[in-house]
């Protein structure tokens, strides 16, 4: 009987403060990338200025998010049933988004016009506990390039 | 070359389905599957219960569990109880052993093993031979057609199920062959009563021509239904308006038919010695808890 009683305090818990995190995220989210859209993160491998007016440097985002019970249950009983784990793919979502703009943000701070070149990782860090912890790593990172001179950081701004 | 990420549009890496909805249809399903499991799981033990070999049940130590003194029950009631079981053709190996118990509890049961109990409560209310008879035999019908294994295995299943959601499944077992309360206090469902009471008429007919004890038996319930004293008789047999009228009109039924014949109505009345005896036993069960209560002060 106290198992059920905790279990429910449990899921109502996870319920409640997984939903009130998550739309209180994404928000926050969204106002970011609306924020840091004029620093873009390209995928390719090419850098699309020439190498002599840019400086370029490593820059990363880093994430770990954790499970609520809540969206652990409704992942678990996927397991019988198969089908889409909804509840995962908005956390997994927020995740990646999140690194992307922690990258983003730190390309700002170093005055960078753009990242090329971005990459994701990822890590369950769950080694030895099994079910008991539920948490993900989602590292972003990538080459920022900082205009090297005035003129080159006008032109680069131009150029957007 | 322009370079720029557009704004992402939402909802193409997650879904908008509420969780919540996910959660019911989920929880839905599994507390389908479940159920659905135990129905089977209660439908195979139904179907395998009454199968079970007579030899097992007999091997469960009941006798020890009930506390009586078999030495102690009086020749006439052995002798009707050998009769009636005589009359109702138990399957092979099936013995009745009859327990007396002389406390106030106005009760009888039938239990695991083939043993019977009748309480100086309940034998005291009885007028008449035929409705000694009734009560003997609606006991040993209850024995006849295996219901206490089959109520004993539905507990057992009850206790398994709800120990996989206790998650205190230690000892299940021993508690539940430990508990005199699942001996004693065995209760059985409506349709088991009505079975009991419809081979208990039957042997009234056979033995006497007529179901007229079925018929004062009742009456002496009926009579008692809101009285207190009779609250452990319904616990274990629940005397419901429907029961007493189906066991009365297949006893008026028969009767009719077997009017033709001219058979007196009358009952046989209890034999004298057994009455003293009864009387006997109240008024030294009465000395015992008197002089209990003067050592007690």
């Amino acid at each position: 009987m106290y198992d059920l009683i905790i279990f429910v305090v449990l899921m109502l818990l996870g319920y409640g403060f997984g939903r009130a995190t998550e739309a209180r995220h994404y928000a926050s989210i969204r106002k970011r990338e609306r924020f840091l859209n004029r620093i873009p993160a390209i995928a390719s491998r090419i850098p699309p200025f020439g190498e002599p007016n840019f400086d370029s440097q490593l820059v990363t985002g880093n994430v770990v998010i954790s499970v609520d019970y809540f969206k652990r249950f409704i992942a678990t009983l996927r397991n019988f049933f198969g089908g889409r784990v909804t509840s995962y793919e908005s956390l997994l979502d927020r995740a990646r988004r999140e690194a992307v703009l922690r990258m983003k943000q730190e390309a700002r701070s170093l005055g960078a016009s753009m990242v090329f070149n971005i990459k994701f990782e990822t890590a369950s860090i769950h080694k030895g506990n099994g079910n008991t912890i539920g948490s993900i790593e989602v590292l972003a990172y990538g080459t920022a390039l900082i205009p090297n001179n005035i003129e080159v950081a006008h032109t680069a701004n131009l150029m957007r | 070359m322009q370079y720029t990420n557009p704004e992402i549009p939402e909802g193409i890496n997650t879904s908008e389905s509420h969780p919540l909805k996910d959660f019911f249809i989920l929880t839905g399903g599994v507390i389908a599957i479940v159920v659905i499991s135990f129905y089977l799981l209660i439908v195979t033990v139904d179907f395998f219960a009454d199968k079970i070999p007579f030899s097992w049940e007999q091997s469960i130590p009941v006798a020890s569990l009930l506390e009586t003194d078999t030495s102690e029950t009086p020749p006439y009631l052995e002798r009707l109880t050998r009769q009636v079981a005589a009359d109702m053709d138990l399957p092979e190996g099936m013995q009745v052993t009859l327990h007396y118990v002389n406390s106030d509890t106005v009760n009888a049961f039938a239990t695991l093993g083939g043993h019977m109990v009748l309480h100086r409560g309940l034998l005291e209310k009885l007028r008449s031979e035929d409705e000694l008879v009734m009560v003997i035999a609606h006991e040993i019908a209850h024995l006849k057609y295996r219901h206490p294994i089959s109520a004993a295995s539905h507990s057992l299943l009850a206790m398994m199920v709800l120990s996989l959601f206790t998650s205190s499944a230690d000892g299940v077992l021993n508690r539940l062959m430990g508990t005199s309360g699942l001996i004693t206090l065995m209760k059985f469902s409506r349709d088991y009563e009505y079975h009991a009471d419809a081979a208990a008429v039957d042997v009234l007919l056979r033995r006497y021509g007529h179901a007229q004890g079925a018929v004062a038996l009742f009456d002496v319930f009926k009579a008692q239904h809101n009285g207190v004293e009779l609250l452990e008789f319904f616990n274990t047999h629940p005397l419901t308006e429907r029961r007493v009228q189906r066991a009365l009109s297949l006893a008026q039924k028969q009767s009719v038919l077997s009017a033709d014949k001219s058979v007196t109505k009358k009952m046989q009345p209890l034999p004298a010695d057994y009455t003293a005896w009864l009387a006997a036993q109240s008024t030294a069960q009465s000395a015992t808890q008197s002089s209990d209560k003067s050592t007690d002060r």
